[in-house]
């Protein structure tokens, strides 16, 4: 009977990826990296990795016998056995590089660097600078359907039925609270129509990014929107205006009340919120938004 | 006494996996503490990244090891020579339409498609597999379908013409290689044994475990090299470009192929760029994405000759380019 080192250390790194899933998911670190609807397939993976674990332990002693026991009915594979010393230190390197990174860091969340590589999808480009007409206070708005929605699931399924009320609520409605289950919708609709939600008082969070092209009064309250997960993230925002724009830095998260107004951004129509209220919050425990999937109702 | 000694074998193993593991983990946290704060912020936001498509990706490439040692242990070369006809034309059409049944991710159908190779499928039959099976498959269509605002026809014109690709691009490959292609000669399986059910069972798992332990580095190297590209190359530069019909289309298929998204996921970056870039840009990324992209190509050079990878590439480069222009002209 020998002791396998090979065979131990793929069973020790299969026992530390089991491990890493089953800690992403206890403590909802998984939301920084993958949209939480697909919490089912790392789930999968986790539950996979210790099965592996168990199975690859039986592995770890080998007698004479076994020790090319599973090779002989019909091996078709590449074992590495016969790699060199400093080829296996190699590959298993690479591999251990998640783990390595998964349990000494802590998710980060992107940020205004990333926006600025990434890009801004609807105000790419230089800006020609055009002022604003329309004074804000000229704009009649009274709030009086306060309407608060209540949260809705996390996991961003929401039947059919209600996302079109919701999206009915939020067209004829004067206040429009962009909550983080709805961000995406209502920021869809509101950039592709900007004048249709002129005069109407928003309400939203984020974070500060700025843009080339702003003025000193203007910066981009932004989130980052994840489709399946961090990599594929796209910066959302809308443009705001206040006085004291200049002071806030990149990157501090802010709540913003304010009335939606219509103003050109590199020769085209993109919607402002003039601010009337902002103030300085912690970033939330969510920092990301998920597109809305509807499921239709059976 | 036998029973006895290997249970007590197992335990201490367990124990000693079980010590390895909080170890690794420690030492990593106390790593961690010590010197990894002092690394730029831009460090961090690349690990994040990358252990983000690590994450994503690895549900797949579990299932695809799994179908892998299926197939190691439960098909035969017979039931491939029976099943394949000998015909270079239909066999390509079968294994496109095959792969187009398939739901498989980019990065699960890499170790399958070897898989098969080894099992002596024609390498330009395995080929149309490999390029269909990401594309074509019904998360695909229906993601596709939702991220166009529930509009059909980008969800068609994405089946339709990534199936007429992927059965040029395999027929071109079939024109230039005819052997098995693997980076390992030695990859050829011998027949099996009769063995019962559970022992066979037992095998396949072992073999998936040799599979992910093979692949999963290579997966690993593309998910970094895709997220360093993603946190220190600026997406405006690829604008530089982008102008004309041809330039923007090379444009997001430059884009497709360093995001190495998943292929459910795409459709809906796709969709984010309709309002800058013409449709046929949008298509050549929709198909070009699943069938090759950056980690998916890392893979395929740890399981294939690096002649028949780059060849390959070519193949899939040109020829979604051109059948994409082509529709426009229609």
């Amino acid at each position: 009977m020998r002791f396998d080192i090979q065979q131990f250390s793929r069973t020790v790194i299969l026992a530390a990826f089991a491990i890493f899933f089953i800690k992403l998911h206890v403590t909802g670190d998984i939301t920084k990296y993958v949209n939480p609807k697909y919490d089912v397939m790392s789930q999968m993976a986790a539950g996979i990795f210790v099965f592996l674990f168990f199975v690859q332990m039986t592995r770890v002693w080998r007698t004479s016998q076994s020790a090319r026991d599973h090779c002989s009915a019909g091996c078709g594979h590449h074992h590495g056995e016969d790699a060199s010393l400093a080829k296996k230190g190699i590959s298993y390197g690479i591999l251990i590089l998640p783990l390595i990174i998964g349990f000494s860091l802590s998710p980060e969340t992107l940020n205004s660097t990333m926006a600025e590589n990434k890009g801004m999808i609807l105000t790419k480009g230089d800006a020609s600078n055009t002022d604003t007409d329309s004074d804000p206070s000229s704009i009649h708005t009274n709030n009086s359907e306060l309407h608060k929605t209540d949260p809705l699931p996390n996991n961003n399924y929401i039947e059919e039925e209600d996302y079109q009320k919701e999206m009915e609520r939020f067209h004829e409605g004067e206040y429009i609270n962009m909550q983080k289950d709805l961000f995406s919708p209502y920021y869809d609709d509101i950039s592709l129509h900007p004048r249709e939600f002129a005069g109407k008082e928003i309400k939203l969070k984020g974070f500060v990014y700025r843009e080339e092209g702003l003025r000193s009064n203007q910066l981009i309250i932004s989130r980052f929107l994840i489709t399946h997960c961090i990599a594929d993230a796209i910066v959302i925002g809308l443009i705001t205006e206040f006085e004291q724009a200049h002071t806030i830095e990149e990157d501090q998260w802010m709540e913003i009340e304010g009335i939606l107004d219509v103003t050109t951004y590199d020769g085209v129509e993109v919607p402002v919120i003039k601010g009337k209220r902002g103030k300085v919050i912690e970033e939330p425990s969510e920092p990301y938004v998920y597109p809305v999937l509807r499921r239709v109702a059976e | 006494m036998f029973r006895g000694l290997l249970i007590s074998k197992m335990d201490f193993t367990s124990l000693l996996v079980i010590g390895g593991v909080i170890v690794f983990i420690s030492l990593n946290q106390w790593v961690g503490e010590k010197w990894f704060i002092y690394l730029p912020d831009s460090f961090h936001q690349l690990n994040t990244i990358f252990l983000s498509i690590v994450i994503e990706a690895i549900p797949f490439v579990l299932i695809g090891v799994f179908i892998a040692g299926f197939i190691q242990i439960f098909i035969t070369e017979d039931h491939i020579q029976r099943f394949i006809p000998k015909n270079k034309m239909s066999a390509v059409t079968m294994s496109c339409i095959l792969g187009g049944f398939f739901p498989a991710c980019e990065c699960g159908i890499v170790p399958i498609t070897r898989r098969l190779a080894a099992k002596g499928v024609p390498i330009y039959a395995a080929v149309g597999f490999l390029l269909t099976g990401p594309l074509i498959n019904p998360i695909v269509v229906l993601s596709t379908y939702m991220a166009f605002g529930n509009e059909a026809q980008m969800a068609a014109l994405r089946m339709g013409i990534g199936f007429i690709a992927a059965m040029i691009i395999a027929l071109v490959i079939s024109l230039f290689f005819q052997s098995s292609q693997l980076k390992h000669a030695n990859i050829v399986s011998q027949p099996i044994k009769k063995e019962s059910f559970i022992r066979r069972i037992e095998e396949m798992v072992k073999h998936s475990i040799d599979e992910f332990f093979d692949m999963g580095k290579f997966l690993i190297m593309g998910a970094f090299i895709a997220a360093f590209l993603q946190t220190y190359v600026s997406m405006n530069s690829l604008f530089l470009l982008g102008d004309s019909l041809a330039g923007s289309t090379v444009v997001m298929m430059g884009l497709a192929y360093v995001l190495s998204l998943c292929s459910e996921a795409d459709a809906f970056i796709g969709a984010s760029f309709r309002y800058i870039f013409p449709s046929t840009s949008i298509l050549a990324f929709l198909i070009y994405g699943p069938m090759i992209d950056l980690k998916n190509t890392m893979m395929l050079l740890g399981a294939f000759k690096p002649k028949f990878v780059i060849t390959l590439v070519g193949c899939i480069t040109l020829i979604v380019f051109v059948s994409v222009m082509a529709v426009t002209l229609l």
